[in-house]
């Protein structure tokens, strides 16, 4: 364990990532005592600039302060990214392993349906899927979750496959032990790495998406998220720049930070490849 | 002038290793047309001096001192230059792996003309031919065209020793050459080797950790014991007389001794009737899948309390054969009985009883034990999944541990703090929990040293008397079998082409095959000094 942070730490830009996510998290955890109002009150006058003494970042079109609007978003981004994740891990997971460890005809019938998904780009499935649902939270992380497991299936059945024909893995067949036991106690904890370091990549990745479909206006509509923030100061983006900017950069940087976390999970879990740099 | 000279070579290992020093103060000399042979175990730091002689030490271990004369130039003082002009013309090296050492996206004709071009040779492709027929390989034209996946592992083995010996090195270095081959490959390269070297008047460095090779092929033998040398001189004297405690504990261990012959009980534990598996490979939408038989009507029988050797070369289909009987691999024709059933027959549900009567070693300490789990739980989850409880399944595994010679206290540790012989142990201890009456063994000691593999026999041996276990045992290593196995079964391309008890067959082989495997027995010659 020392070993891994060791190894983790040396990344600097893991380290950093680690940093702004923390930074995050302790700002959506605050945000009711930061901004002890909603997010969605009229505070002041429209249009203030950043750097005015009501609004830190600007207030919007109708007078909501932005710097509020980005610590409730925050909560919004961070708990749909970790939620549809885990979703879309637990789905890939299940299916990947069976397919992996099936074989044959199993293995075939499901790597065929992953490939039906990943046909069609998962923006616009996702896109789909929300406006048939109606959006709502809910529908907002199943959706993502839905358009983002196949490569968590196709990561874990190739592991599988290496890892079924491991001799620890056939002395417990040898042994008698159950399939199900076999899978979740000698293959899938030896297939934990790539998982861990696909996890944290795709909680960037559904953030995204979550941006990208409240941008459209499919967000949660009792929800301030920043993908909502940008699209509704898009149309006035020449007369009050803080309105989109803002949001902007708290997503970039959520999600380079979460892409730094992932590269440094990456070097510290396989130490054959990082000792290569 | 001796041709090759190292005197008190000393190279460091990094700070935190298990030793201040990979070799410490090593003497030896190499003479023109002379093999001299460095012998001992893993980690005894014999590669570590052919890589200091090549200038090919890995960046982390340090010369400290000494001096490696080779035609009168310090090979330590020397710049990179100058070392890579010396490196293929005048010393030539040929490596463990002929798998990694060759590139395999070039033609091997172009890979030795290539060695030919940069020393600056004349000649270049067209002397291609020439070397390939020196190394005894057929079609040495058809053979330059292709590409090294297309050889066999004897074959590129040839290659590389064609191209190690392209620029008529005076001294030949070889690293384990022979240790990835089979038998009867290895007993063509050794005497290809051991031709070119009286032909040419090479002087040769042999490295390898095999007594047999040893007395195949060297006149003169360093033992080399954790970085030093402990004993050195002409072959004959170390192999028939050795005096350090360390070389005569090495060569005790050489398996020598013949297994009793098997006593008579009638009760069959387990027949196989015409069991067959082939393996399709290839094919796709337009390719045809070939068609590669592994086991071909196979006929064995073991009666209670025996040991049963299956020998054979890589690929003969023992590991198959073995892999059958456990369903690991289902074979599509055949019975396997065991006692009264046929355990073919029998889907997941059926086999489970069985689990726990027929049980298997498996060949890879490294990979046969889950690096994620406890020594202990691995020890007892196979009676936990058969309804054990946990508690006692624990405590039957700290007995076992005692049993396989190794400390209770080992259970809360991970597998990847014991060594190779230890892990065996582990593995060992795993299938005896299960009380099992067949013990199948699938090359349990091949990936050994040869001091602990004679640990590890010793320990099978007595538990099957202690335990009435009857032993299926699978080796590629001839000696092995004659040391444990009272009856052997030869298996070749799938087929069991002779089977009988071990001493008759050895003594008066009836199949050609077997008697090449057994003239392929490095060192046949040689009787270990028993004492």
């Amino acid at each position: 364990m020392s070993d891994f942070v060791r190894i983790f730490v040396r990344n600097r830009g893991a380290v950093v990532g680690v940093v702004v996510l923390a930074l995050v998290a302790v700002i959506a955890a605050t945000a009711g005592v930061l901004f002890p109002f909603s997010p969605w009150d009229m505070r002041g006058a429209p249009f203030s600039p950043p750097g005015d003494p009501d609004f830190l970042l600007g207030s919007d079109s109708l007078g909501r302060d932005v710097a509020a609007g980005i610590a409730y978003g925050a909560r919004v981004s961070l708990l749909i990214g970790a939620v549809s994740t885990c979703v879309a891990v637990l789905i890939g997971v299940t299916l990947g392993a069976v397919a992996g460890y099936a074989s044959g005809l199993i293995d075939d019938a499901i790597m065929r349906f992953t490939e039906f998904f990943q046909t069609i780009p998962s923006f616009v499935l996702a896109v789909v899927l929300v406006a048939i649902f109606s959006p709502s939270l809910g529908s907002i992380v199943v959706a993502i979750a839905i358009v983002s497991w196949p490569p968590v299936a196709r990561v874990i059945r190739a592991e599988v496959l290496s890892l079924r024909s491991r001799e620890f893995v056939q002395a417990a067949e040898v042994l008698g032990r159950s399939r199900l036991s076999i899978i979740c106690r000698e293959i899938l904890p030896n297939a934990l790495s790539p998982l861990i370091v696909l996890a944290s990549l795709m909680v960037a990745s559904a953030i995204l998406l979550e941006s990208g479909l409240s941008f459209l206006g499919l967000g949660d509509p009792n929800l301030m998220s920043w993908g909502f923030m940008i699209g509704a100061g898009r149309s006035v983006i020449r007369l009050a720049w803080w309105m989109s900017v803002f949001p902007g950069v708290a997503i970039f940087l959520t999600v380079l930070a979460l892409n730094l976390v992932g590269e440094g999970l990456t070097d510290a879990l396989n130490p054959r490849l990082a000792r290569r740099r | 002038m001796s041709l090759l000279a190292v005197r008190g070579l000393t190279v460091a290992l990094p700070a935190g290793g298990d030793r201040a020093d990979a070799v410490h103060a090593i003497d030896f000399a190499v003479e023109p047309g002379e093999s001299l042979c460095v012998v001992g175990e893993s980690g005894s730091g014999k590669s570590v001096c052919a890589a200091a002689i090549m200038g090919l030490l890995p960046p982390a271990l340090r010369v400290r001192g000494g001096s490696i004369d080779f035609e009168g130039v310090d090979l330590l003082k020397l710049s990179a230059t100058g070392l890579r002009a010396l490196r293929g013309a005048r010393i030539g090296m040929i490596f463990q792996e002929p798998m990694t050492a060759l590139n395999p996206l070039m033609r091997v004709g172009e890979q030795i003309a290539e060695v030919l071009t940069v020393h600056g040779a004349r000649g270049g492709a067209a002397r291609v031919p020439e070397l390939l027929a020196a190394v005894n390989l057929p079609d040495p034209a058809r053979i330059a065209r292709a590409y090294p996946h297309l050889l066999s592992g004897g074959q590129r083995q040839r290659v590389m020793i064609a191209m190690a010996l392209a620029l008529e090195p005076a001294l030949l270095i070889a690293d384990e050459p022979t240790t990835a081959l089979d038998v009867t490959t290895q007993m063509q390269i050794l005497r290809l080797i051991k031709d070119i070297q009286t032909r040419r008047g090479t002087g040769v460095l042999f490295i390898t950790h095999d007594f047999g090779v040893v007395a195949e092929i060297a006149d003169r033998v360093v033992v080399m014991q954790e970085g030093r040398v402990v004993e050195a001189g002409p072959a004959s004297a170390i192999l028939n007389a050795p005096q350090h405690p360390y070389t005569r504990a090495l060569i005790a261990a050489v398996p020598h001794r013949s297994a009793p012959p098997p006593r008579a009980d009638p009760a069959v534990v387990l027949e196989l009737i015409g069991v067959r598996k082939t393996y399709w490979r290839g094919g796709g939408l337009l390719g045809r899948r070939s068609r590669v038989p592994a086991v071909q009507d196979a006929d064995i029988t073991l009666h209670k309390g025996e040991t049963l050797g299956l020998v054979g070369e890589s690929g003969s289909g023992k590991s198959t054969l073995a892999r059958c009987i456990v369903r690991l691999v289902q074979p599509e024709e055949g019975a396997i009985r065991f006692h009264a059933t046929d355990l073919t027959l029998l889907d997941r549900t059926g086999w489970k009883p069985f689990r726990k009567r027929i049980q298997m070693v498996f060949q890879d300490p490294f990979a046969s034990l889950n690096p994620r789990r406890r020594v202990g739980e691995i020890i007892a989850e196979g009676p936990m999944a058969h309804g054990t409880s946990r508690g006692v399944a624990l405590a039957r595994a700290r007995e076992l541990l005692g049993l396989v010679q190794l400390d209770a206290s080992v259970a809360e540790r991970f597998p990847h703090e014991f060594s190779g012989g230890q892990r065996q142990r582990i593995g060992i201890a795993r299938a005896l929990a299960m009380d099992p009456e067949l013990l199948i063994a699938d090359e349990p000691v091949s990936a050994l040293d040869v001091s602990v593999q004679a640990q590890i026999l010793v320990l099978l041996e007595e538990l099957r008397r202690e335990l009435g276990l009857t032993m299926l045992f699978i080796t590629h290593d001839l000696r092995v079998a004659a040391q444990i196995c009272g009856r052997v079964a030869v298996m070749q391309h799938g087929v069991i082409v002779e089977q009988g008890e071990t001493a008759l067959v050895f003594a008066s082989p009836r199949h050609a095959y077997t008697r090449s495997l057994l003239d392929s027995i490095p060192g046949r010659g040689w009787m270990p000094p028993v004492g």
